[in-house]
C-alpha cells in the first residue's frame, strides 16, 4: 500500500519531538451495499475509503493525526503535525522495519468485488420473495447485502511491518407484518469473514421465512407484564447479554482509567461459577475474527472468566502501558480516522453442562427470550439494557404464548452472578459494536442460559 | 491530485461515458481534539478528512460511487462503478437532479479565528480542574474534552448548481466520575459553540452535579405513573423516532404516518419544527443533500401533521414539492431523508411547575439503549431509564434500573404539558420538559 521508505520517513518525522513510540496505520477499503425493497433494487452504495492514521506515545500520553490520502506529501505532513504537538528532541533515531507475515487463518474463496452485482441481487430477491410469500400479513420486506474489503498496513517504531486483508460479507432481511394499523418486525442478518461463499452457508428462502415468522408471531403477541422474574435466554444473539453486561467493562479502555466496575478484580470471583467466557479473535472466518489487530499484534484466544474467576482483560498497547500489562491483540478501529482502543472480537459464554429442557422446566413463571435485539451499557455503573425481539412466557416449565415489548435491564456485576444454568449448545451471531474507536464487527454467543432473576421491562 | 483537478477528471470521464446528468458531492473537515485525564493531556489528535461522492442518473435511476483516493485511475473507476450501479436499480420511482434557481439562505459570516491547539489544551485543563474542585468525591477517571472543527459541504451538478456551506464550532465536554462507598457514578455535560463563550466552571459543575445527584439511587415499584420527561430524555426519544416523518419511510410502508397528513397525530400543545438555520445551532445549512434550498417548517403544528419530510424523489411520487430534507449520512451515503435542527416548540412552565402539578410521579432525566429498545417501525419503546421520584410535588430521591415503556405514536397524543426550557441534544435534537400521564414503569 505504501513504500517502506515512505513509512520509515513518516515514523522518523513523527518521532522527531521525543516520542518513545510511533505507529503508522494505512488503510484502503472498498465496500458495497445493495438494498432491495418490495423485491426491487432500491439503492446501491459503493465506496472507497483510504487514508492514514499516525499515533505517537510518550509514556501514557498519545498524540494522533489522520489524513484522507495515501499521497506521500500528505502522509509526511500528517507526521509533522503529530510531532508538533510534543516538544522535545528525538529519542529514537534508527528504525529498522522488518516485515512479518502472519498466516491467514480466514481464507476467502471468492472476493466479492470480483463478482458482478447481478448474482448478489438474485440471492437477495429470492430471500425477500420467500419472506413476502410467508404470510398475507407481511406488508413489506427489505433486504441488504454488504461486502467490505478492508486492507490495512501497520508499521511501528519497534520495527514491525505487517499487513492484512479483511473481507467480510453480510446478508440482512427485515420483514414487517401489519394488521389494524399496527406493525411488528422480524429480522435475520448472518455474516462472516468470508467472500461470496457466504451464500453457500444459508438458503435465502430460509432466511426470508425466518424473518417473516418472527414478525407474524410478534404481530399476534400481547404485551408482557413487567416485573422481576427468571429468564431463559436462547443461544446465538442471546450472547449480547454478556457482551454488554460484562464484555465492555473488561476492555482496557475503561479498566485502565478506573472507569470499570471490574477494575482491580483480576483473580477474584466476579461471576457465577457456571460462567466461563472467552474472547477469541482466531475463530476461522468468524465475523469478528482478525489475523492481527489494528496495532499489528496477532489475534489471540483469551479466557476472560474461568468458572467465575476473572482471568484477563482485553488490552491494547496504550492502555497496556497504563496498566503495566501486555497487549492481548485487542486493539481495533473502524478506520484510520479513529484512534484504536481495546475492543471485543468474538466473545461468548462457553458451553456448560445443563440440558436445555432442564433449563426451561426449572422455571415456574418467567420469560423465554428466543431472539434478543441489541443493547447498551454504561461501563462505569454496569447498568445495561437489552431489547427482546421475540419472547415467550414460560409457565409451569413450559414455553407458552409469545409476548412483545419486553426489555431486560440490570447491573452487569449482578447479572453475571445470576447466570445459574448454562446449556451445552453454543451458537454465535453477528453484530456491529459501537464505541470510541468506531463501529466494528463482533460476534456474540452463548448456549441457552438461565438468569435466576432479572428486571423485565414492559407494560 | 487536488479536488479541483480530480473533479475535472471525473467530469471528463462522465462525458466520455455519454452521461448527461451527474453530480459531485464533496465534504471536507478538519478537527483538533484534546483529552484530559488526571489533570494531564492524555490525548491530542488532529484529523483531516475529505471524500467525494459521484452520482449519475441513467434512465431515471441513480448510481453512486464514492472515494477518498484522488488519483487519475480512481476518477475513471468512480464513473464506471456509478454507471454499473445505476444499471442495477429496479425501483420504479424516478430520480432526477435538482435545477438551479432556488433562492438560498445566507449563512452568518464566521469572523472568529480558529483557536490554537494551546488554547484548546488550556480550556480542557481548566475544565478538568474545575470538575475536581466542584466536589471532593470527584475521582480519577474523570475526563474532559475540548475540540474545534471545521466542515465544508459542497455540491455541483450538470444542471449548473454549484453550492457550498461552511461550518465551524468548538465543543467542550466534562465527564465526571464520583465515588462513594465503593460505588462509582458518572455524569456529563457538553456545550457547542464558540470557545470564548464557554463557561467552563458551569460545564464542570453541571457534569459533577449530574453524577453526584445519582448517588444512592434506588429502585422504583412497577406500575403506571405520571412522568415528567426532562429535556435530554425527550430529545433522545425524538431523535430515535425522527424517521417516522420521512416520506421515504412512509412510501415504503415503514412508518405508521401513511395518509396522516392533515390529521391530528399529537396533542394540541405539540408543534414540531425543523429549522436548518436555527439561531442557536452550530451547524446551519442552506441546501440539502440534493442541492435543494433548505428552509424552516412546522412538521407538526398544534398536533396536526402538516407535512412529511421530502426529497426530490419522494416529493415527485407524492405530487408535492421537496421540503429540502434530502440527507446524506456521510458524503459516501446514498440520498435519504432527515430533519436538520429538529425540536419540540417550547410552550410555558418549568419542570418544577410540572412536579407540583404531578404530585406523585417520576421525573425521567435519561433514557438509554434506543438503538435496541425503540422501534421506529412499530413505535414501541421499552427503555432503561434513570431520574428522580416526584414526591409531594417536589423532586425527590434518585432512582435507576427501571424501564419506561410505551408507543411513540401514543406518547405524542398523551403529552399534556410542554415547558419553556428548550435544550438540545448533540446540538440537533431539541425538547423542553414535558408532562405525560399514565406511563408504564417496570422496576422492582
Amino acid at each position: 500500500m505504501l513504500s517502506q521508505e515512505l513509512v520509515k520517513e513518516a515514523l522518523r518525522r513523527a518521532l522527531s519531538t521525543g516520542a518513545d513510540y510511533a505507529e503508522v496505520f494505512a488503510e484502503h477499503t472498498r465496500s458495497k451495499n445493495i438494498n432491495i425493497i418490495s423485491a426491487k433494487v432500491d439503492k446501491i452504495g459503493d465506496s472507497v475509503i483510504s487514508g492514514v492514521g499516525i499515533r505517537i506515545f510518550k509514556g501514557t500520553r498519545c498524540v494522533s493525526g489522520s489524513v484522507s490520502s495515501l499521497a506521500p506529501e500528505a502522509i509526511l505532513n500528517c507526521a509533522d503535525r503529530v510531532a508538533d504537538a510534543m516538544d522535545g528532541s528525538a529519542q529514537i533515531l534508527d528504525i529498522v522495519l522488518r516485515e512479518r507475515l502472519f498466516g491467514d487463518i480466514h481464507p476467502v474463496k471468492i472476493v466479492p468485488a470480483s463478482v458482478e452485482n447481478a448474482g448478489k441481487i438474485d440471492y437477495l430477491r429470492e430471500a425477500c420473495i420467500a419472506a413476502r410469500d410467508y404470510s398475507d400479513e407481511i406488508a413489506q420486506v427489505s433486504g441488504s447485502w454488504l461486502e467490505v474489503d478492508h486492507k490495512i498496513m501497520i508499521a511501528t517504531s519497534e520495527g514491525l511491518l505487517a499487513q492484512d486483508r479483511q473481507i467480510r460479507t453480510r446478508i440482512s432481511v427485515t420483514s414487517i407484518a401489519s394488521k389494524d394499523g399496527e406493525n411488528q418486525t422480524g429480522s435475520t442478518s448472518p455474516g462472516a469473514r468470508k467472500g461470496m461463499e457466504l451464500f453457500d452457508d444459508h438458503d435465502p428462502r430460509e432466511l426470508g421465512r425466518k424473518a417473516s415468522a418472527q414478525a407474524v408471531t410478534m404481530l399476534h403477541a400481547g404485551y408482557i407484564n413487567a416485573g422481576v422474574m427468571p429468564v431463559a435466554i436462547e443461544n446465538g444473539f442471546g450472547g449480547v447479554i454478556f457482551h454488554e453486561a460484562c464484555g465492555h467493562s473488561l476492555e482496557a479502555s475503561c479498566v485502565a482509567l478506573g472507569q470499570s466496575q471490574f477494575a482491580g478484580k483480576l483473580g477474584t470471583t466476579i461471576a457465577n461459577p457456571k460462567v466461563t467466557a472467552i474472547d477469541d479473535g482466531t475463530i476461522p472466518n468468524g465475523w469478528g475474527s482478525i489475523n492481527i489487530d489494528d496495532e499489528g499484534t496477532p489475534a489471540q484466544r483469551k479466557v476472560l472468566i474461568e468458572k467465575g474467576v476473572l482471568k484477563t482483560y482485553m488490552i491494547d498497547k496504550l492502555n497496556g502501558r497504563r496498566m503495566g500489562m501486555e497487549s492481548t491483540g485487542s486493539s481495533r478501529r473502524q478506520s484510520y480516522q479513529y484512534d484504536p482502543t481495546s475492543r471485543m472480537t468474538n466473545t461468548y459464554i462457553a458451553a456448560g453442562e445443563d440440558r436445555d429442557e432442564d433449563i426451561i422446566s426449572s422455571i415456574e413463571y418467567g420469560l423465554y427470550a428466543k431472539q434478543m435485539g441489541g443493547g447498551s451499557v454504561n461501563p462505569v455503573t454496569g447498568q445495561f439494557n437489552f431489547a427482546v425481539n421475540e419472547g415467550y412466557i414460560i409457565r409451569n416449565g413450559r414455553i407458552c404464548e409469545p409476548v412483545r415489548g419486553a426489555s431486560l435491564i440490570g447491573k452487569g456485576s449482578e447479572v453475571i452472578q445470576n447466570i445459574d444454568m448454562v446449556g451445552m449448545n453454543v451458537e454465535r451471531a453477528q453484530g456491529m459494536c459501537g464505541a470510541s474507536s468506531g463501529s466494528i464487527p463482533t460476534d456474540v454467543g452463548q448456549p441457552l442460559i438461565r438468569v435466576s432473576s432479572i428486571t423485565v421491562g414492559g407494560r | 491530485m487536488t479536488y479541483q483537478e480530480f473533479k475535472e477528471a471525473v467530469i471528463g470521464h462522465a462525458k466520455e461515458q455519454g452521461l448527461a446528468d451527474y453530480e459531485l458531492y464533496y465534504t471536507e473537515s478538519e478537527s483538533t481534539t484534546v483529552e484530559i485525564y488526571k489533570e494531564e493531556v492524555k490525548g491530542y489528535s488532529t484529523e483531516g478528512s475529505m471524500g467525494i461522492c459521484f452520482r449519475c442518473i441513467l434512465n431515471d435511476k441513480a448510481g453512486y460511487a464514492s472515494t477518498e483516493n484522488l488519483t487519475e485511475e480512481e476518477a475513471q473507476s468512480l464513473v464506471l462503478r456509478a454507471v454499473e450501479n445505476a444499471g442495477c436499480i429496479e425501483s420504479e420511482e424516478k430520480t432526477f437532479l435538482h435545477k438551479a434557481g432556488d433562492s438560498y439562505g445566507v449563512l452568518p459570516e464566521n469572523k472568529e479565528e480558529a483557536p490554537a491547539g494551546t488554547e484548546l489544551v488550556e480550556a480542557a485543563l481548566k475544565l478538568q480542574k474545575e470538575m475536581y474542585q466542584a466536589d471532593p468525591r470527584v475521582s480519577d477517571g474523570t475526563q474532559s474534552y475540548v475540540a474545534y472543527g471545521k466542515e465544508k459541504y459542497a455540491l455541483c451538478n450538470s444542471n449548473g448548481l454549484d453550492l457550498e456551506d461552511n461550518v465551524a464550532y468548538a465543543q467542550a465536554q466534562g465527564f465526571a466520575l464520583v465515588s462513594q462507598d465503593g460505588e462509582m457514578y458518572d455524569g456529563s455535560k457538553d456545550m457547542r459553540g464558540s470557545l470564548k463563550n464557554f463557561d467552563l466552571k458551569d460545564i464542570a459543575e453541571k457534569a459533577v452535579e449530574d453524577a453526584v445527584s445519582t448517588i444512592g439511587a434506588g429502585g422504583v415499584d412497577s406500575g403506571k405513573y405520571t412522568v415528567v420527561f426532562g429535556s435530554r430524555a425527550l430529545a433522545t426519544l425524538l431523535a430515535a423516532y425522527s424517521n417516522i416523518f420521512s416520506a421515504e419511510a412512509v412510501q415504503k410502508g415503514m412508518s405508521l404516518l401513511k395518509d396522516k397528513e392533515g390529521e391530528k397525530i399529537a396533542s394540541d400543545i405539540v408543534t414540531l419544527v425543523d429549522d436548518p438555520m436555527y439561531k442557536d445551532s452550530c451547524v446551519k445549512r442552506t441546501f440539502d443533500g440534493e442541492g435543494v434550498a433548505a428552509y424552516a417548517k412546522n412538521v407538526v403544528e398544534k398536533g396536526v401533521l402538516t407535512t412529511l419530510l421530502h426529497n426530490l424523489k419522494t416529493a415527485a411520487k407524492a405530487g408535492v414539492r421537496s421540503t429540502g430534507n434530502a440527507s446524506k449520512a456521510s458524503y459516501a451515503a446514498t440520498v435519504g431523508i432527515s430533519p436538520f435542527t429538529f425540536y419540540l416548540q417550547p410552550v410555558e412552565g418549568t419542570k418544577e411547575d410540572f412536579f407540583a402539578e404531578t404530585g406523585e410521579g417520576i421525573y425521567i432525566t435519561e433514557v438509554t439503549g434506543l438503538h435496541a429498545g425503540a422501534n421506529p417501525i412499530t413505535g414501541d419503546f421499552s427503555l432503561s431509564s434513570s431520574g428522580f421520584m416526584i414526591e409531594g410535588g417536589k423532586k425527590g430521591r434518585p432512582v435507576k434500573s427501571f424501564t419506561v415503556s410505551g408507543n411513540f405514536f401514543e406518547l405524542l397524543k398523551k403529552i399534556e404539558k410542554v415547558g419553556a426550557d428548550l435544550e438540545f441534544l448533540r446540538g440537533k435534537w431539541g425538547a423542553p420538559s414535558v408532562l405525560v400521564r399514565d406511563m408504564a414503569i417496570a422496576g422492582k
